[in-house]
């Protein structure tokens, strides 16, 4: 059996909120930097919104409407001022992924008028696909008073519930009193939904989505609910698939858009056609896809219903009688093991997120060795037996087994529901970068397998005013915060170089006060640098005795700089210090902007020929610790620009990055 | 004895001939992809990058402007969607200033290897990968047939590969489309914050190589500019082949 719920994202939306009900709502996203719309309810419809539109034409379209509609002046416009105000708060939820309907502020205006005296104004959201997949997954709890077994469609944006009603009519008092009775159970619940009962998951998800000719403004304009309620579900009798089958449209398989394209333009519309054609060529024409959900339809290749809820332990063992260190015998057994595991994972209709692979060795000695461990992690479930087989692969090349193999252990340690269309990983749209996003995922697990989890990553930029932490890397795979919170970065921010060091450099920077007579300087000794360079101290050394000291990496020679966060981003010795009543050491220390004159750096004089700055950072003061710096964008007399920082609290100087 | 060829327009067609010739099939896809500054686009000799190819930038010093020139050329070619990858090994790219010249955080994947060994391969996977725009990545050391490999890896992956590498790799081999010098010139001090930058085209494949062009980078727009050569006209002299 297939319950559809037609829409089921705005179904969802004006379930949450009933005051929604029969009016115009369009659910949006962000497609390639335009916000267009995905769902659009049947009123939306009806003034012209579709789907794939750009948001700001359908809010247009509303708009005149509105004019249209014939309402009094004042009040039209009063609604179009309304209208922009919603898409203005849409636009607001863009980078704040998944508000849920009901966080709205509720709308005065919807209080004060009976929902269908007239219509209101288009109201527009951010869609929200796991939201919408979450409340059909309670549905498909609550559907377990029809059928124990009870299951989602397997779609990125599933809208139809599958049922296991095999034997269980009876206790309904036949087929069609069972689908009478979830009929009206869903209609209770305010939901419009289309039942369809067959031999085979397929038939009865044709049935469901293309038995009626479903006009889209027929099911959600006012309760029409009601008015179908007879005609809604269709039973295909035993035996009868195939003859029900044929005059659908192709579309009826649950074939990819594309599929369907082609078979329309090579004139094939209708299943009758497609059942005409030879079997062989299909796969080689259309993709194995075609072939596969014909056969499911028709019941040659069996389909279960996908159990919603807990998978099962996924895991498969083999232990060796003879103990090998052939690497073709060993790779040959993980691969039986890994077979065995997608096996069980295609059945449940679920992919594996990561998969721990045990490698239980024997040594000559009496100490039984560690057994090794290997682990992979992936950007997306998959079942595909070959391409896990190769990502552990790549782990079992650059490793050395302690001792003969006695046995080992494969387990899914994690799984998510396989999707027929992968989620997009990233925010593009259309159907070439989903071709992208597919290698994306593959490369990224090849770069993780091997490099490991944590060295291929993602950017997440942070609102933070000290420079080294103003972002966060998080690894790509096994990562379930998919979407990028990025906080707008403040339009006025002063330009950052490409390059920071990961431990800025002491340098040596003569400096002056602009306007004093007093040459501000820093040296180690406490002497008077001179002001300008290229002078040299008596024994014609370099003036700053603690300068071009370095440790073997290059980077800073002191011993108070090993202090490092636990995350190791922060490197400053000085954050944690202040001053005697705990306040910041410097807080009240005007901004005096030096003029700069040269630096040493790497052992060479640089002269510098102009510099801006500088911007003050003081943070920190909530991580306890402190940091005070005035950073100055500095370009030599060679055109080379780097970035410095004079640290407030003892005046020392640091390079911290080069504009590349 | 040597034949002298005479007819102009046989010439010509042999000339032709071997500009086709040099170009592998993979590599006349698509249109080019812009470097992000219309000069530079015009000294190119099909009016940016192509596809599916290398890009090498010697990078003269720290803080040349390297590296903000190739993101400009990264930024043109994820538009057509795919991603950028950077492969950092010292972990020293700052992602922030990144997403200020235009990238995407979005489409952007870090990849720090360990060893120079892994950054290697882990460059080659990323220019394999058809689902990447262009990789933009730091090698130290090339040798020919790593070089070669890295070539073929972007004919196969289509993407744009974009190597800044040191100004003492100038006497290498090279197996990329396009060898760059960004050298940066002194500030003029009516320039204000406007930053000079010069660039040699040392190697291009199907083009005239020793041109030079001056730009200028606006660092509040980050747009590109060519900056007016009157002052220097021992670099105009320089430039023009004197």
């Amino acid at each position: 059996m297939c319950i559809w719920l037609p829409d089921w994202p705005i179904q969802q939306l004006t379930a949450a909120r009933p005051e929604l009900k029969g009016q115009a709502v369009v659910l949006h996203e962000t497609q390639r930097g335009t916000e267009r719309v995905v769902a659009c309810s049947a009123r939306a419809v009806a003034l012209g919104v579709t789907v794939g539109m750009p948001l700001a034409e359908a809010t247009a379209l509303a708009g005149g409407w509105k004019a249209e509609g014939g309402r009094r002046k004042g009040e039209g416009s009063g609604f179009r001022v309304r209208g922009s105000g919603v898409r203005g708060q849409g636009s607001g939820f863009l980078h704040q992924r998944f508000p849920r309907a009901d966080d709205y502020p509720p709308d005065p205006s919807a209080f004060r008028l009976p929902p269908s005296a007239f219509p209101l104004p288009p109201s527009a959201f951010p869609s929200d696909p796991l939201a919408d997949r979450r409340a059909l997954e309670a549905l498909a709890e609550w559907s377990a008073r029809f059928s124990p077994i009870v299951g989602l469609e397997n779609s990125t944006a599933p809208e139809s519930l599958l049922l296991d009603v095999t034997g269980l009519a009876h206790l309904f008092g036949g087929e069609a009193s069972l689908a009478e009775k979830i009929l009206g159970d869903f209609t209770r619940r305010g939901l419009t939904v289309r039942v369809a009962v067959a031999d085979t998951i397929g038939a009865a998800w044709a049935m469901a989505h293309s038995a009626f000719s479903i006009q889209h403004s027929a099911f959600s304009t006012q309760h029409s609910a009601f008015s179908i309620q007879h005609s809604a579900f269709t039973l295909v009798p035993p035996g009868e698939v195939l003859p029900t089958l044929r005059p659908l449209p192709v579309a009826a398989l649950r074939l990819p858009a594309e599929t369907v394209e082609l078979l329309r333009q090579l004139g094939i519309d209708c299943v009758g056609q497609l059942e005409a054609l030879p079997r062989d060529e299909l796969s080689s024409r259309f993709g194995p896809e075609l072939l596969r959900r014909w056969d499911q339809a028709i019941g040659r290749l069996a389909e279960p219903v996908p159990m919603h809820g807990q998978p099962p332990q996924l895991e498969a063992d083999c232990s060796l009688e003879h103990p090998t260190t052939r690497r073709e015998t060993i790779e040959a057994v993980l691969k039986q093991l890994i077979g065995q595991i997608t096996q069980m994972l295609l059945e449940l209709g679920h992919g594996a997120m990561r998969l721990e692979c045990r490698l239980d060795c024997i040594s000559a000695g009496p100490a039984r060795p560690e057994p090794v461990q290997l682990s992979v992690g992936l950007f997306r479930p998959t079942a595909a037996a070959g391409h896990l087989c190769s990502l552990v692969q790549m782990q079992l090349e650059r490793l050395r087994l302690p001792g003969p193999l006695s046995g080992v252990h494969v387990a899914a340690a994690a799984t998510a529901p396989l999707l027929e269309e992968q989620q997009e990983l990233f925010f593009l749209g259309d159907g070439l970068s989903r071709r992208h996003d597919r290698y994306l995922a593959e490369l990224v697990e090849h770069l993780s397998s091997r490099l490991g989890h944590r060295s291929v990553l993602r950017v997440c930029l942070l609102a933070d005013a000290q420079p080294e932490l103003a972002w966060r890397y998080d690894p790509l795979v096994e990562n379930s915060r998919r979407r990028n919170s990025r906080k707008q970065l403040p339009a006025e921010l002063p330009p950052r170089p490409l390059r920071l060091l990961r431990r800025p450099v002491v340098l040596s920077v003569t400096s002056l006060i602009p306007g004093g007579l007093s040459q501000f300087s820093r040296s180690e000794n406490g002497t008077v640098p001179f002001p300008d360079d290229g002078i040299r101290s008596e024994n014609g050394t370099v003036p700053f005795p603690d300068d071009g000291i370095r440790s073997e990496h290059g980077t800073v020679p002191f011993p108070d700089d090993g202090i490092r966060s636990e995350n190791g981003t922060v490197p400053f010795p000085d954050d944690g210090i202040r001053s005697e009543n705990g306040t910041v050491p410097f807080p009240d220390g005007e901004v005096v902007p030096l003029r700069l004159l040269s630096f040493q750096f790497c052992g060479r004089d640089q002269r510098i020929a102009q510099h801006w700055g500088p911007e003050r950072i003081e943070t920190g003061w909530w991580r306890n610790r402190i940091v005070g710096r005035d950073y100055y964008q500095v370009e030599t007399t060679t055109g080379h620009r780097y970035w410095f920082f004079r640290r407030l609290r003892d005046g020392r100087w640091f390079m911290h990055g080069m504009f590349e | 004895m040597k034949e002298q060829c005479k007819d102009p327009i046989q010439v010509e067609t042999l000339r032709r001939e071997i500009a086709r010739l040099e170009q592998s099939p993979a590599r006349s896809r698509g249109r080019p992809i812009s470097s992000g500054c219309d000069p530079l686009d015009r000294l190119l000799p099909e009016g940016g990058f192509r596809r599916a190819a290398l890009a090498e930038w010697l990078s003269a010093g720290e803080g040349s402007g390297a590296t903000t020139l190739a993101l400009g050329a990264a930024r043109q070619a994820c538009r057509d969607g795919g991603a950028l990858v950077v492969l950092d090994r010292h972990r020293e790219f700052y992602p922030p200033a990144a997403v200020r010249l235009g990238i995407e955080p979005e489409e952007l994947i870090v990849v720090q290897a360990g060893s120079q060994a892994d950054a290697d391969w882990a460059l080659d996977q990323a220019l394999r990968c058809r689902g990447v725009a262009a990789v933009l990545a730091w090698p130290e050391r090339l040798d020919g047939r790593t070089f070669r490999r890295l070539q073929l890896a972007a004919e196969e992956g289509g993407g744009l590969g974009l190597l800044i590498r040191p100004l003492v790799s100038r006497g290498e081999p090279s197996w990329a489309d396009v060898r760059l010098l960004v050298e940066p010139l002194p500030a003029e001090p009516l320039l204000s914050r406007k930053r000079r930058l010069r660039i040699h085209l040392l190697r291009c494949r199907g083009g005239a190589a020793g041109q030079s062009i001056d730009l200028e980078i606006d660092d509040e727009t980050y747009s590109v500019h060519l900056a007016a050569r009157l002052a220097h006209p021992a670099a105009h002299r320089r430039a023009a082949g004197a």
